[in-house]
């Protein structure tokens, strides 16, 4: 066999410089000017994710999100639609449970007028009660469409069955059918009076920019935004508990959508990095364990991944596959033998340094695009992470050794813990996996 | 626009090679286009040049059985492949002074697949496939619309009639010999497309690629390609009622048009994103925002290049809106664009959302060099890529017009309705 060829000297890459400067009226302001560049990307984030709504409006905050983009006190939804898309380009906005994010990129000559439009649409929204009932409509027929989708019914199943009922996180950041139903204009005219505020915000522009006209157009757009939005409230994540199995019964299926996992980390969690590697060795990139046996060695599946889904409070730890119907039982057994080996002994050092290689390596394929530049800052912004973060993350990804990885998988991954998640033909599955000894089973309709 | 700089080499074994130098981030971009796609495959064999690709990872003369991932991704790049109708591609995007580790896997497993082929492996690919299928089709709500599409669009003799994911009863009956023939007669260095873009020394890159692909052999054999030959019209109205298990009814509708390369097909293209692109399209406005008929609305094109391509939209119904009244308020905005023709404003709008939609299409240098590949494959034209805009930018309103006339008429239509299975006659 001829051996691979022998690799040239890398060149040293470093995250894109970037200012940070907080405004008077307390809005953060990121700049990372990238000359070379033909767009610019902003990212407007606000502290008004669902984290900040209380249970009673449960998808107020995705819903506001929404209807931001529907036009200004100046401009109808028509014309705000028209008057961006002439420009090249389209506003997003939407949230989850930590932020809501305005945002777009568009040709560096669009920057002002983007911006302006931008801010007009953040300061003064039109929240039309017929557009917001529109909306509202459209997200109730969404999770409809939503539960005929295996993978998405399987998304959704997991959250309300792994978090005890009182825990927010048991639902979509954009809410329960019951909640989102009983949503009015009113509400999310208030949500936004309170959420939408300079103190809880931050704008992080980069491209094709120079950072003195940025910080001034920014000065100028957003320096006189005033109000202060309280704090989002503190959620304390609990895990309804105990090894089980919960099948949705969705007739017909020739697949089964497997969810397995439990409480994983959160944001701030000083097991990250290693957890981080961990999760990738286990089910984060193709030559992963779970993929290599559930999809290389056995053929059950299209793919088998694994990753934690770190907020600003503890979020879900999730393993995932969609496998054919007639090997459900196997492809659990399997699915739980790989998260027991990752506990039992550490990976050999190839094996890590493969995962290892990948994650620092591909850093700055990450960084490519100026949107991808811009979301790399918003950890920064929303989780207080240090400025350095980036300059410091290869290092810290290299310090990961066998042992950590060991560690933290024995401490994080719980498989006599997992809730074992099953979306797919009750009367096909049900008696294999009854008599399969992996836990009790319970039956649950579609919805 | 910045223009996207390309130099073009041919090997002595009629390897094309298209080299385009970007040193801003110390990354590389290997792409490959193979000119093999389902169109290829013969009657009985549905699936296969898509099964083909899987094996492509299974290993080579000197690159065990998942290798060629675990390389690249420990070299801190990114990689996949894919089949479609005209064409197989395989990409790498890897720090730049890893370019030759790319260069060599790839041209390993285009010099010496078959001494590394197994019936282990391809059973094991077939099950992979196959779940594939019943993730992406069988298990999908709305999933079977484009290979229902397909087969209404064009004629059962055409090679465009079947899916490129295939039948279960094909996949099923796919053999090693099969893999050895498929491979033999198309993945041949006269038959394929090499663009390497980004961060590299020009000579330096050129000797490697020399050095890699310049000692396999071309087939001289090449099958001449498939008759794609098709009646511009598909002749008469189609229609067909699915019952599946979805919530909320769904039209589909498609039509045979020019392929794509034609100056008609560029101006679908621009009429496709008038009707569908954005917030400000003719569909969203009046279907979704205005009429509150539909929750959502979707149109494009293919592009493909053999006889006839197609132009499809769909619109899904808000619940309590019957799909008469939906289809015809959709062919309402459709038949209006086409009478009138579009606004200077529809105009000017499309062109700024598609031309800072390509800037930011080109910042990745993965993206640029799969352009580069499909231009050179499919027209021998990699300057297309910097004539996108002005292709687009030239797309007058009488043109638009026109195309539309001339190709969404109702004897070149095929209407696919699913409604949900318990409402179903």
């Amino acid at each position: 066999m001829i051996a691979r060829p022998i690799a040239g000297s890398p060149r040293p890459y470093q995250f894109p410089d970037f200012s940070y400067q907080r405004l008077d009226n307390g809005l953060g302001v990121w700049l990372v000017p990238l000359p070379d560049r033909e767009l610019v990307s902003i990212h407007l984030l606000t502290d008004a994710g669902a984290a900040s709504e209380d249970e009673a409006h449960a998808g107020i905050g995705d819903l506001t999100a929404q209807l931001l983009v529907t036009g200004t006190q100046r401009l109808d939804a028509s014309a705000f639609a028209e008057t961006t898309e002439r420009l090249g380009f389209a506003v997003a906005s939407e949230s989850s449970w930590d932020s809501a994010r305005a945002s777009f990129t568009a040709l560096g000559s669009k920057l002002d007028e983007g911006l302006a439009l931008l801010v007009e649409m953040l300061r003064t929204p039109r929240l039309d009660s017929g557009e917001f009932d529109r909306l509202k409509g459209e997200r109730l027929n969404d999770i409809l469409q939503a539960r005929a989708d295996p993978g998405r019914l399987a998304d959704e199943s997991f959250l309300r069955e792994v978090f005890a009922d009182e825990v927010p996180y048991g639902r979509l950041s954009a809410g329960r059918p019951e909640s989102v139903e009983a949503l009015t204009v009113e509400d999310s005219r208030a949500f936004h009076a309170t959420h939408y505020a300079p103190n809880v915000a931050d704008i992080i522009i980069s491209g094709a920019i120079s950072s003195d006209s940025a910080l001034a157009a920014v000065e100028r757009h957003l320096g006189d935004w005033t109000g202060h939005a309280p704090e989002h409230r503190t959620i304390e994540p609990v895990q309804r508990g105990g090894r089980r199995i919960v099948l949705v019964d969705r007739p017909g299926s020739v697949q089964s959508e497997l969810r397995v996992g439990h409480l994983g980390i959160d944001r701030h969690d000083p097991r990250y990095f290693p957890a981080l590697v961990m999760a990738a060795l286990l089910g984060g990139v193709f030559g992963s364990r779970l993929n290599v046996r559930l999809r290389e060695e056995l053929g059950y599946t299209y793919g088998a991944r694994c990753s934690f889904d770190p907020r600003r409070a503890v979020g879900p730890f999730l393993a995932s596959a969609a496998v054919q119907t007639e090997v459900t039982t196997d492809a659990i057994r399997e699915l739980l033998g790989q998260l027991d080996r990752i506990r039992e002994a550490p990976p050999t050092e190839v094996e890590l340094a493969e995962v290892r290689d990948f994650l620092v390596g591909v850093f700055p394929l990450r960084f490519e695009t100026t949107g991808g530049i811009a979301s790399a800052i918003e950890p920064l912004a929303v989780y207080d992470q240090p400025h350095d973060w980036w300059q410091t993350y290869r290092g810290k990804l290299e310090a990961v050794g066998t042992e950590d990885v060991h560690r933290v998988a024995g401490e994080l991954v719980q498989p006599d813990e997992a809730l074992i998640l099953v979306v797919g033909d009750a009367s096909a599955l049900r008696p294999a996996l009854e008599t399969a000894e992996l836990g009790p089973v319970e039956v649950v309709a579609a919805g | 626009m910045a223009q996207v700089p390309i130099q073009r080499h041919v090997l002595d074994n009629g390897l094309r090679v298209v080299l385009s130098r970007d040193p801003r981030a110390p990354l590389v971009a290997v792409n490959l286009w193979y000119d093999v796609g389902s169109k290829h495959e013969k009657p009985g064999k549905t699936g296969f040049a898509h099964l083909f690709e899987h094996m492509m990872f299974q290993g080579s003369a000197n690159v065990e059985k998942g290798q060629h991932f675990s390389l690249v991704q420990a070299a801190g790049g990114t990689l996949n492949a894919s089949t479609w109708l005209d064409r197989t591609n395989y990409f790498e995007t890897l720090p730049g002074h890893e370019l030759e580790l790319a260069l060599w896997l790839e041209a390993d497993r285009m010099a010496s697949l078959l001494p590394a082929m197994t019936q282990e492996k391809l059973d094991n690919q077939r099950d992979v496939v196959k779940n594939e299928r019943r993730w992406s089709v069988d298990n999908q709500p709305y999933g079977s619309w484009d290979e229902k599409m397909q087969a209404l669009v064009y004629p059962e003799a055409h090679p465009y009639h079947h899916s490129t994911i295939g039948s279960m009863e094909d996949l099923s009956a796919a053999s090693l010999e099969d893999v050895g023939e498929f491979f033999a007669t198309w993945y041949a260095p006269n038959n394929a497309v090499l663009t390497v873009a980004g961060d590299f020394e020009t000579d330096e890159a050129l000797a490697m690629i020399e050095h890699h692909f310049g000692p396999i052999p071309p087939n001289d054999a090449l099958p001449p390609p498939p008759d794609m030959t098709v009646d511009p019209l598909i002749g008469a109205p189609v229609r067909e009622t699915i019952p599946d298990q979805v919530p909320l009814p769904r039209i589909y509708l498609a039509s045979r048009i020019p392929p794509f390369g034609t100056d008609e097909f560029d101006a679908l293209d621009v009429a496709a994103d008038i009707l569908g692109a954005g917030r400000a399209s003719r569909l969203y406005a009046s279907l979704v925002r205005e009429q509150r008929l539909a929750q959502d609305a979707s149109v494009f094109v293919f592009p493909i290049v053999g006889g006839a391509s197609m132009f499809a939209l769909w619109v899904t119904a808000r619940p309590g809106v019957s799909t008469e009244t939906l289809e015809s308020a959709t062919l309402a905005e459709v038949d209006r664009l086409a009478a009138d023709g579009p606004t200077e404003g529809d105009l000017e709008r499309v062109n700024n959302l598609h031309a800072a939609h390509l800037a930011g299409a080109l910042e990745r240098i993965g993206e640029r060099a799969d352009r580069l590949s499909m231009y050179t494959c499919l027209f021998d034209e990699p300057e297309r890529i910097n004539t996108e805009s002005s292709r687009w930018a030239a797309v007058d309103a009488r043109r638009v017009s026109e195309a539309l006339q001339a190709s969404l008429r109702p004897d070149n239509r095929v209407t696919l309705t699913y409604v949900p299975a318990e409402a179903a006659p």
